[in-house]
């Protein structure tokens, strides 16, 4: 019994986590003998600089699911810490000093949400449905629900520039890779976000102070979130009132794509990183094979289906 | 085939199973088992966990299809390829996880799926109502089958389960633990339904570790062991003894290996007027260096309630703890584990345990802070640490890497001990530690609590199993509707002056 | 139990009370301004400049004409609009405009004012049911045209193209590519490469932009079915340093400065203002008993740096 326990075990981890990685290859040598264009240098750094945007999203997203929520204002913090940054070097303050201020209002606002369902005790769906609409609208009235420029080189370099040919974009979302990668694996922090997904129960009794995790994670979302919308503003020279929205259901998306149970405890942010490049590719293949608008979104709604199905298969 | 019984009835058996195997992966969990049972008869299964008592049942249940053997239910050969086939054969199982939807009446549950109708669609629901009443009254449960079922007690639904069960005409009736989550009064109840079941001519296979309500209620024992048939005796004809000696392979000399081991008396954790409102009330009680207080009390006592107060999980209204004679406060288990205090919960699964995560990730959770230099987690300080004490413990597994779900049922509460063990607590909450778990773990996990008793450490045994306590405890406090009713010192203590305590029947005499 | 019921009671305490205060108040104003109208405005969103700037001109129109303006916006969502327009009509305006948030959804809304009695003229997209008295919209296969033929002047009738298309399904997106195909239609060395949705946003505009270059060196020109869109593929050119021509739709802010600033070549001006005023300017006409047209297509014009 036990050894066909042992075997099983491993085959799923296994699966579990080479099955995105063997989707995301299987597409990219699909795309590549279509599209000559495909598989150049400057095309590969264009589709990592154009997922940067969902892959931070979606590492905030990877946390909160790890413990079992949602966070479903991440596309309304993106936009609202966005047009701060930007309103506030409107008035002349200094990019980074914007920037920063920028973040802080992301981790306000995902503390915000933290607080709400560990003191308020509002599930996470609802909790960050009504935030949703709440930046949102905040940001809507901070903007007058006009655009705001900001193109300071200083600061759109930051999403447009370059560090040793390598876009910047990308050089932040290595960055925020590898640390929550570690940060997962090898801290109590993170190995506290597994147990509170896995039983919430037995991490309190284990001594772990759930609600301050809670509040932490929905916090670092809040922050991922603002990081990518001043990213966001940056590409752009400025930020519209209007970006981010529905940017959350792709983050979600990448997340489970990358394997992560959206019931908590079980996951990584490999294949969260994983689940951003499919969906990033076959954004970026769809457009170089010119296919047509109403396809576009059969191929897309398709690709995810056939992942989670997959997923479901090896787990039973 | 040399056991053959004469007593009961000389008549063909309602069922035979001859020659069942089955194996999973070149695992052979059922080796060629013969089983018969007679109508009118309540037969039962006995055996370790992992013995096999499950798979021949989910066998029987068409769960699973035999790989050799076959199945004769009133003398005609039955072959299932599904649940429900054998439940329209009359083969009927209880589980022990009811399959009952609580939003739904009585009436709804029983005939859920097959509802009488009026032509397509209309529900005929007086005919149904009046049906479910009949079988309401055949067991003897006398409610109004519109009664919505999650407003049941546990007890309750169990006989709605049973009446479902009878309702496709069961012949066969499974009863897979049915005591576990039970009262006492609950369980005469339902004793009293088997027993008309057993006039009736139904026959039973009764599934349960508790060797005393099998002595009770059982007409046969058949004994299971690593997927073998061992034995079927007459209860009349057996003893404990001998079943013990059956199911593990080998003598059993005491159950409970208590031995007395107080040094010299040190007060090691003192409680005082805890309290919660409306569920615990006033409840003071101290106990020694290595001694074991019994806290025994019916279901709703508020045992656990007092066990989470203690620990932090619940707030405290008022009360005072006091650990080696220094007061603490404790308002977060956190604080509890830092003062000193271990808690195994009853609820392994719900509350113990993060079964998805590793053996090792299991172990080292209360305790990470010293496996922590800076920050970052020392994997290889952890992974000797949890190497050795699953050594320590025995725990049978495929690594430390496995994931805690896997496990059988004792190995997982053997981790949900040791994971407490790293952090060498003073005071240990054991609530139903051996709930579930087969006589062969029962006993490792009672030398388990009489080391600790022995290395100084002071235990609270809460459990419901009546002679657990009073074989295990030094003193055994019993509570009763959140107070405590009564303490008895171990010479003093019998099964009858507790139950009358927990009752109501005793006196408020500390 | 008690806190429930409490709990109830103040609720109905608050809401009577909103109420009271709400009629009351406007029984005041009805006395003090008998013949004022009522025009009821149910927008599909203010989450757009272009839907500002229309409401701005509907409100000045109105404020100078004297009649009263009730805004109501809907965010973009069908459902939000039904209540909307469910809320004005209760408000009991004298004539309802309603900018749609989809042409079909708010076909009940628009019938259930039809059984109120209360005319309603669609504004800037239309209805595919439910009676009508008037529909004011700027003509979107007359501005993709314009967009085209401009396009066309500018290469010398030659050239390859790029169209960045709006939200697939939409009117808007449907009637200016439309437009602009109709203009390229015969002009056989013109050469569409490439038609892609970028959904109307920036950040999308820009990636898709992104991705084409990739593919396509040479490339003469972008048409982008809205100014966003026109923007965000500018900010892709731009990085990927070359010299496209891009034409936009709308002349929202940012276009016009960008058009004045020469990196946008043009961009279609609907005149988001002048639907707003007329709309307004209709409503008063028609509650005045005049007669009015079934359709008020308003002028567009081609923004250029000159």
């Amino acid at each position: 019994m036990h050894r066909e326990m042992k075997a099983r075990d491993l085959r799923v981890s296994w699966l579990q986590k080479m099955g995105p990685l063997a989707g995301l290859l299987l597409i990219i040598i699909l795309l590549s003998t279509i599209s000559h264009d495909f598989l150049s240098m400057s095309n590969i750094f264009n589709v990592l600089r154009q997922i940067s945007i969902n892959a931070l999203l979606a590492f905030g997203m990877t946390l909160v699911i790890l413990t079992g929520g949602i966070d479903l204002s991440v596309g309304s913090i993106l936009a609202l810490s966005g047009v701060l940054t930007a309103g506030m070097m409107g008035m002349g303050i200094e990019p980074w000093l914007a920037s920063l201020i920028g973040i802080i209002a992301g981790a306000v606002m995902g503390s915000i949400n933290g607080l709400l369902i560990t003191k308020g005790r509002v599930a996470p769906f609802i909790a960050t449905l009504a935030t949703m609409s709440l930046f949102r609208g905040l940001t809507l009235v901070y903007s007058e629900g006009r655009p705001i420029i900001s193109d300071d080189y200083s600061f759109v370099i930051m999403g447009q520039g370059y560090f040793l040919e390598i876009p910047i974009p990308v050089i932040w979302i290595l960055i925020c890779f590898f640390v929550l990668g570690f940060i997962l694996k090898n801290t109590p922090f993170g190995r506290h976000i597994y147990a509170l997904g896995g039983n919430e129960e037995a991490a309190l009794l284990a001594g772990i102070r759930t609600v301050g995790v809670k509040v932490a994670v929905y916090t670092l979302s809040g922050i991922f979130a603002a990081l990518a919308g001043i990213i966001l503003t940056a590409r752009l020279s400025s930020a519209q009132p209007t970006m981010g929205t529905g940017y959350e259901l792709s983050a979600i998306a990448a997340v489970v794509l990358g394997g992560t149970s959206l019931t908590g405890g079980k996951g990584w942010i490999t294949g969260t990183l994983i689940g951003a490049m499919i969906i990033g590719v076959l954004d970026n293949g769809l457009n170089l094979l010119n296919v047509s608008s109403f396809y576009q979104q059969v191929v897309k709604g398709a690709v995810i289906l056939i992942a989670v199905l997959l997923d479901r298969s090896q787990k039973t | 085939m040399n056991h053959i019984e004469r007593g009961i009835t000389i008549t063909a058996p309602l069922l035979s199973m001859v020659g069942i195997h089955k194996s999973f992966a070149r695992v052979h969990v059922l080796k060629h088992v013969d089983f018969t049972l007679q109508a009118g008869e309540i037969h039962a299964l006995l055996g370790e966990n992992g013995a096999g008592k499950s798979t021949l049942i989910k066998v029987l249940s068409g769960i699973y299809s035999a790989d050799q053997g076959r199945i004769h239910i009133d003398g005609k050969e039955q072959v299932f390829k599904s649940p429900r086939a054998a439940l329209v054969a009359g083969v009927g199982v209880i589980h022990q996880e009811f399959n009952l939807v609580p939003h739904l009446s009585i009436c709804e549950n029983i005939f859920l799926g097959r509802e009488h109708l009026f032509g397509r669609g209309w529900i005929r629901w007086r005919k149904m109502r009046r049906e479910a009443l009949l079988w309401l009254e055949k067991i003897g449960l006398l409610v109004d089958p519109s009664c919505k079922v999650g407003e049941l007690s546990i007890g309750q639904q169990q006989m709605v389960e049973i009446a479902k069960a009878l309702s496709f005409d069961a012949q066969i009736l499974v009863l897979d633990e049915p005591t576990a989550a039970l009262t006492q009064s609950e369980k005469k109840a339902l004793f009293a339904t088997l027993c008309r079941l057993r006039e009736k001519q139904v026959g039973m296979i009764y599934i349960s570790h508790r060797l005393e309500e099998i002595e009770e209620l059982c007409d046969r024992i058949t004994v299971l062991r690593n997927g073998e048939s061992i034995g079927t005796r007459m209860t009349k004809e057996t003893s404990m003894d001998e079943l013990v000696g059956l199911m593990v392979g080998r003598k059993i000399q005491e159950q409970f290996p208590r031995e007395l081991t107080i040094k010299q008396p040190a007060e090691r954790l003192r409680v005082e007027g805890l309290t919660q409102q409306g569920k615990v009330s006033q409840v003071s009680f101290s106990i020694q260096a290595g001694e074991i207080l019994g806290m025994a009390g019916l279901i709703g006592a508020g045992r656990t309630e007092m066990a989470n107060l203690l620990f932090g999980v619940q707030k405290q209204d008022a009360g005072e703890i006091w650990l080696d004679g220094k007061q603490i406060r404790i308002r977060h288990p956190r604080d509890a584990i830092q003062a000193g205090l271990a808690y195994v919960t009853e609820d392994r699964k719900g509350e113990g345990l993060v079964l998805s995560r590793s053996v090792k990730e299991n172990f080292t959770l209360p305790s990470l802070a010293s496996f922590t230099k800076g920050g970052f987690i020392r994997k290889q300080q952890e992974n000797e640490m949890a190497e050795k004490l699953m050594r320590q413990l025995g725990i049978r597994s495929t690594g430390i890497e496995q994931k805690v779900g896997f496990l059988s049922g004792g190995n997982q509460q053997k981790v949900a001990i040791g994971k407490w063990l790293l952090h060498q607590p003073k005071v240990w909450i054991l609530d139903e530690p051996t709930r579930g778990v087969d006589i062969g773990a029962k006993r490792e996990i009672y030398q388990l609590i009489n080391q600790l008793t022995e290395q100084g450490m002071a235990i609270l045994l809460i459990s419901s199993d009546l002679p657990e306590v009073l074989g295990m405890s030094d003193r055994i406090l019993v509570m009763r509707e959140g107070k405590r009713v009564a303490l008895f010192n171990r010479e003093d203590a019998d099964e009858e002056k507790v139950m009358q305590a927990a009752s109501g029947g005793g006196s408020l005499l500390a | 139990m008690m806190k429930k019921i409490s709990g109830f009671l103040m609720v109905a305490l608050l809401v009577s009370g909103m109420l009271v205060g709400c009629t009351s108040k406007s029984a005041l104003e009805n006395e003090k301004k008998d013949k004022e109208l009522k025009v009821g405005f149910s927008l599909s969103t203010l989450n757009n400049p272009f839907f500002v700037s229309l409401r701005d001109g509907a409100q000045k129109e109105a404020k100078q004409k004297g009649a009263e303006l009730i805004v109501a916006d809907a965010q973009d969502d069908t459902a939000k609009q039904a209540s909307d327009v469910e809320d004005l009509i209760q408000k009991k305006v004298d004539i309802l405009l309603i900018n749609p948030t989809d042409s079909k959804a708010v076909a009940a809304a628009i019938r259930s004012a039809n059984k109120a009695k209360i005319p309603v003229i669609t504004v800037d997209r239309a209805t595919e049911g439910g009676k009508v008295l008037s529909h004011i919209a700027s003509d979107n296969v007359e501005g993709g045209k314009m967009a085209g033929k401009y396009m066309l002047d500018q290469l010398g009738d030659k050239g390859k193209v790029i169209e960045l298309e709006g939200i697939p399904g939409t009117t808007a997106a449907r009637d200016r590519g439309q437009g602009f195909h109709k203009a390229l239609q015969g002009h056989n060395k013109v050469k569409i490469l490439a038609s892609q949705p970028a959904n109307f946003e920036r950040a999308k505009g820009l990636s898709v932009m992104e991705n084409l270059l990739q593919r396509e060196k040479d490339v003469q020109a972008v048409f982008a079915h809205n100014d966003e869109m026109a923007l965000g593929a500018l900010e892709a050119i731009r990085a990927a340093k070359k010299e496209i021509m891009v034409v936009g739709f709308d002349a929202t802010e940012d276009a016009v400065k960008a058009v004045k600033k020469g990196t946008l070549s043009a961009t279609i001006a609907q005149k988001p203002e002048e639907i707003g005023k007329q709309a307004v300017d209709i409503s008063m006409r028609a509650s005045k008993g005049e007669k009015v047209k079934e359709f008020y297509p308003v002028s567009l014009k081609l923004v250029t740096k000159k």
